[in-house]
């Protein structure tokens, strides 16, 4: 195997440039897969780590959410909150009321997701994550704020031609806004608070017309519990409303297992796309390979004259086709992690999320071992071209 | 030893025939030295290609120690070329990527010989054609006689009773013509079959036994 190996080796040194580019289709093929995974691994990761953190926290919907997509059958109203809070193991409950409604600064106008909310809860939340900007952050929403409000990061940066600082004017829903605080920067999974306009409740009431909740989100105090508060939350308001399956009440467990198949499904998708790179790939093996035979007929004949049994010449063209996509894997197994870091790095500039790049010894493993085979494979047509020459035709062809 | 019985080959060219050999009938002893001479296109490279299993005849039979060719596989084939002939090429047909004792190690190697041995076996043959200062060469650094004294220490590498020559001195000066001539002359001495297609008159003056062939018939006994 060794002096195969060896064998091997000099045929491949003898055409350089052309085995280089061979070397690079398999490797571009497998840093390609690697790169995917390694980066849909670390998306999932983050996300999921983040959603184990708000592990304490169930969000209640008026409406049935499956597969990322969310049909709203109504609204919950302020009975529902109190049956919720009175729930045993639920430590507090939060009522949100939010529409898209239109804003407007400066003249220009713009719709913009209006959150209705108790000051206090906004902690329950999102955590104490959501601190407004010390110093030119203004304060955050108060109980007796009147005609007031905090904005999110991309509100105060992105949506107006202008940038709208703290005591600026909002016209929302036609009436007058004091901004009063500018929250920080979120991104991830709560991009979402980066793109709303918060304000009280009873000023929610006013814009929107109306008290109703559009979710409650609910914090318990032990996460074991989180299944069977769920289900009793459904049951309670199911039956205020004398509906059933009105309300869903997800908890940040159920977020993630319907996450991981989303994002699996996802990535499978992915993955598949990039494997048509190593498909091209191995028709590059294929081409190098039979030309490599047709080229090197005189020689097959030469050993086949001087006693090469068949399958010495079908060793010897395969070991070579491993090797070549063996240094086409080890190459693409560099490139996917370099690739890997280089995709996280555009993600956290350009979307501002902190992707880790999670490559897993066990993907280059497998890289690794895909390329090897798609190099065998593809040889295998060759190398049995090769071997079953005969020798004297072999070597009187020059 | 070697015996062709009633033995043809006739080449296809699309729809042309080529009759190549017609009803050879030859008979060689073991320690024989033959050679064969005849025109360009008379059939003795076809002749030797049969007789060296390189290829198979169109019919007709040939006998190598008692076994009929006709009736072995292509594996058994192959092992009668690595273990019993050793072949020497007009052309030298050695392998360029290899050096002078990688080259001659080959055969060993398809016969599952260690490296080891291979080595140590590769380097004394190259002594013997007296290639000592050149073992690392590869053929495009080496003369065209030097190329041929490699490839006939590759010939014996595995030990062969049979060694076929085809033209072995084709493409030499007559100078390094005669050298080669004199170790095949040796290998004969020590009791290996030596069988030679040539053209050139002097050499087959050194052989015992010549044959001559002319449109795929032998001529003469
Ligand atoms: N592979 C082949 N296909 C078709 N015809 C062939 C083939 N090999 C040989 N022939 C023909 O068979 C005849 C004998 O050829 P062969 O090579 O045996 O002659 P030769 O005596 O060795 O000639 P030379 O001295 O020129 O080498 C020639 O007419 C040649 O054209
Ligand atoms: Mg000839």
């Amino acid at each position: 195997m060794k002096d195969m190996i060896l064998l091997a080796y000099r045929d491949i040194n003898e055409r350089k440039a052309r085995t280089v580019l061979t070397i690079l289709g398999i490797a571009v093929g497998i840093a390609a897969v690697i790169a995917l995974i390694s980066v849909g691994y670390g998306f999932r990761q983050s996300v999921t780590s983040e959603l184990v953190e708000m592990g304490d926290l169930i969000m209640v919907l008026p409406g049935e959410a499956s597969w990322g997509e969310y049909m709203e059958l109504g609204r919950f109203n302020d009975r529902d909150l109190k049956d919720v809070e009175r729930i045993s193991g639920v430590q507090e409950a939060a009522a949100m009321a939010s529409r898209a409604e239109e804003v407007e600064y400066r003249g220009e106008r713009k719709m913009v997701n209006v959150i209705g909310v108790e000051p206090q809860d906004i902690d329950v939340i999102f955590g104490d994550i959501v601190n407004t900007e010390e110093g030119k952050g203004g304060r955050g929403l108060r109980d007796n704020d009147h005609r007031a409000c905090q904005i999110g990061y991309s509100i105060a940066n992105d949506y107006f031609d202008e940038e709208i600082r703290v005591n600026d004017r909002l016209n929302i829903g036609g009436k007058k806004f004091r901004v009063v605080g500018i929250l920080e920067k979120q991104g991830g999974f709560k991009a979402g608070v980066d793109s709303g306009i918060f304000v009280t409740r009873r000023d929610a009431k006013s814009i929107l017309g109306n008290d109703d909740i559009s979710e409650i989100w609910v914090k318990i105090r032990n996460i074991a519990e989180a299944e069977g508060i769920a289900d009793e939350i459904e049951e309670r308001i199911d039956e205020n409303h004398k509906l059933d399956d009105f309300a869903s009440a997800m908890t940040m467990g159920s977020a993630i297992e319907q996450l991981n198949t989303v994002f699996g499904l996802l990535q499978a998708v992915l993955v598949a796309i990039a494997s048509i790179s190593l498909i091209v790939a191995s028709m590059g093996i294929i081409n190098t390979m039979l030309m490599s035979v047709m080229e090197r007929t005189h020689e097959i004949g030469v050993m086949k004259a001087i006693g090469a049994k068949n399958r010495n010449v079908l060793s010897l063209f395969l070991v070579e086709a491993g090797l070549v996509s063996a240094a086409g894997g080890v190459l693409g197994c560099v490139l996917g992690v370099i690739g890997a870091y280089v995709i996280c790095m555009c993600i956290s500039t350009q979307f501002g999320m902190n992707i880790p790049a999670m490559v897993q010894p066990g993907v280059m493993l497998g890289g690794l071992g895909v390329a090897v085979l798609v190099g065998i494979l593809s040889g295998l047509y060759p190398a049995g071209k090769a071997s079953k020459m005969s020798p004297v035709e072999a070597v009187r062809y020059e | 030893m070697i015996r062709a019985e009633h033995l043809s080959k006739v080449y296809r060219m699309g729809k042309i025939e080529v009759p190549a050999l017609r009803e050879v009938n030859l008979e060689i002893e073991e320690g024989e030295f033959l050679a064969i001479v005849g025109a360009s296109g008379s059939g003795k490279s076809t002749l030797l290609n049969m007789l060296g299993c390189l290829d198979k005849p169109t019919s007709g039979a040939i006998f190598i120690d008692g076994v009929n060719t006709a009736s072995l596989s292509e594996n058994e084939l192959a092992g009668i070329r690595r273990e019993k002939i050793g072949f020497i090429f007009q052309q030298f047909n050695l392998i360029h990527s290899l050096n002078a004792v990688e080259n001659v190690s080959l055969p060993m190697f398809f016969a599952g010989v260690s490296s080891d041995e291979r080595m140590k076996r590769a380097a004394e043959l190259l002594i013997k054609v007296g290639l000592r200062e050149r073992m690392h060469h590869k053929p495009a650094e080496l003369s065209g006689g030097q190329q041929q004294r490699v490839a006939i220490a590759r010939a014996l590498s595995n030990n062969p009773e049979i060694i076929i020559g085809d033209e072995p001195t084709g493409n030499v000066d007559s100078k390094t013509g005669d050298a080669i001539m004199a170790i095949l002359k040796e290998l004969n001495h020590e009791g290996r079959t030596l069988i030679v297609v040539t053209h050139d008159a002097e050499i087959a003056a050194h052989a015992p036994r010549v044959i001559r062939m002319r449109d795929g018939r032998l001529l003469e006994q």
